[in-house]
């Protein structure tokens, strides 16, 4: 086995955990989880976009509450691996799509694992309501150890289709452009959702549409 | 008391480990509070005291996971100075809506796009490694502190803590973060789109646009609880099909 895949498994593991569970320092952030797989691969560039690309979706998500969110930053790790190494940068939309695919698949991960734990204090709910400390800590440490086989376990799934990815071309040149179009319109379409989304009503949207333009200037003028 | 704060502290960290949907993060308080309860004055040898506070933690409570060491230890001071259960019942139940409202708005909403935005230009502008430096850095300063302030406000004040969650700092910090984070994001998402677009042949700029208007069209009001994963998906995962058939 290539030892970067090895890496690979450790950084997956860890940026799932990050997500939710420990230590939230947002290393699951598909910036940062694609663009360190990149760089443990030898190809910081390709996941750097693809991060890019999966941050601009994750633009759209709001982790308010309970809300159930995408596992983005595996996905990322999954499809930094399917991106690096291919020619060109027309192999970034079947890796966005396999990394949609795990951010999917982490989700209902997280649906599963939660579900366990709650199974877990319904079992224990006695020794939970006497306050027994033991009970707490047991209960609490299982959580996390079932987050992280989650996290491994979509990882291990991500990076063998990413495998059959980097085994070849799927589709001829014109498929693979019309998917590149695809991806990159579909990520600047749900990015501006979020935005519009986190701007609200009011003045949010008023410092929304001055960031827009001080971002068109930009590109206007470098 | 520096070594149970600094326990309960590196505690908050893992405190959504046991999240799940009946208690939501109860248990998680119950962790990290139990250092600062351990010794309770007035205690007996069974430990009474103790174990009815970790049970009364462990019960139901949801807040932002960053302000959880500040309910930990807003609860714990109320324990230790034997304050009324029905009062920290109270107490507990008003940390769950102030808490979970204050830390949305600041971090989920405000800091955390602010940040990422910022590491998407840094990104294109400067280096894709020197982005996720700024942005892990710039983020996680105010992470860092603001579970080591609401652990030592939460101590300091107890049942009185709202005056914390309510000073002209936290006010400020939240009006400038609501402005920060759509002002950055709205910078950064024309500069991405053209770092991603470059070298691309300009007869594909019309597709691009084409699915963007689809995935603003699906999303904004054909099917608004799709979510963005889902959005991408059906687009993505449609191009893919037609791409797979294209001779």
């Amino acid at each position: 086995m290539d030892p970067a895949v090895g890496w690979l498994l450790l950084w997956g593991t860890l940026v799932g955990l990050d997500l939710i569970t420990w230590p939230q320092a947002m290393i699951a952030r598909p910036l940062v989880a694609g663009t360190v797989a990149g760089w443990i691969l030898g190809d910081v560039a390709s996941g750097a976009a693809v991060g890019v690309i999966l941050e601009l979706f994750a633009l759209d998500l709001l982790p308010v509450g309970a809300a159930r969110y995408p596992d983005y930053g595996v996905g990322a790790v999954g499809a930094a691996y399917a991106a690096t190494g291919a020619p060109d940068t027309l192999s970034w939309g079947l890796a966005t799509l396999l990394g949609l695919g795990m951010a999917y698949a982490g989700q209902t991960g997280i649906h599963l694992v939660r579900r366990r734990t709650a199974a877990d204090v319904r079992d224990l709910a006695e020794a939970l309501d006497a306050g027994d400390p033991n009970t707490i800590r047991g209960v609490h440490v299982r959580g996390i150890a079932r987050d992280a086989a989650r996290a491994l376990g979509v990882t291990v799934l991500g990076l063998v289709l990413a495998s059959a990815i980097r085994a070849g071309p799927l589709m001829t040149l014109q498929g693979t452009a019309l998917l590149q179009m695809a991806t990159l319109g579909a990520a600047l379409g749900v990015g501006v959702l979020g935005a519009v989304r986190l701007a609200g009503r009011g003045p949010g949207r008023v410092w929304l549409g001055v960031g827009l333009v001080a971002g068109v200037t930009w590109v206007l003028l470098t | 008391m520096i070594r149970p704060l600094t326990q309960a502290w590196l505690r908050s960290f893992s405190v959504q480990g046991s999240f799940n949907y009946d208690r939501m993060v109860g248990l998680g308080l119950a962790y990290v509070m139990e250092p600062l309860v351990r010794d309770l004055p007035g205690e007996d040898a069974r430990g009474v005291r103790y174990r009815r506070a970790l049970a009364r933690a462990a019960a139901f409570f949801n807040a932002h996971p960053y302000f959880v060491p500040l309910g930990a230890a807003a609860l714990a001071r109320a324990e230790r100075e034997a304050v009324p259960e029905a009062q920290v019942e109270r107490l507990k139940n008003a940390l769950i809506a102030s808490l979970g409202s204050i830390g949305d708005r600041l971090v989920w909403t405000g800091w955390l796009p602010a940040c990422s935005a910022g590491g998407l230009l840094v990104s294109v502008a400067v280096s894709p490694l020197a982005g996720i430096a700024a942005f892990l850095i710039a983020y996680n300063v105010l992470h860092l502190l603001l579970r080591w302030w609401g652990l030592r406000a939460g101590w300091r004040d107890g049942v009185h803590v709202a005056t914390a969650l309510s000073g002209p700092v936290m006010r400020l910090a939240l009006r400038v973060v609501g402005r920060a984070a759509p002002l950055a994001v709205g910078v950064a998402i024309p500069v991405a789109a053209e770092w991603l677009a470059r070298g691309a042949p300009p007869a594909a700029l019309p597709g691009v646009a084409v699915a963007g208007v689809s995935a603003v069209v699906l999303g904004r009001w054909l099917a608004p609880a799709l979510g963005g994963v889902r959005i991408g998906l059906a687009l993505v995962g449609t191009a893919f099909l037609v791409g797979l058939l294209w001779p």
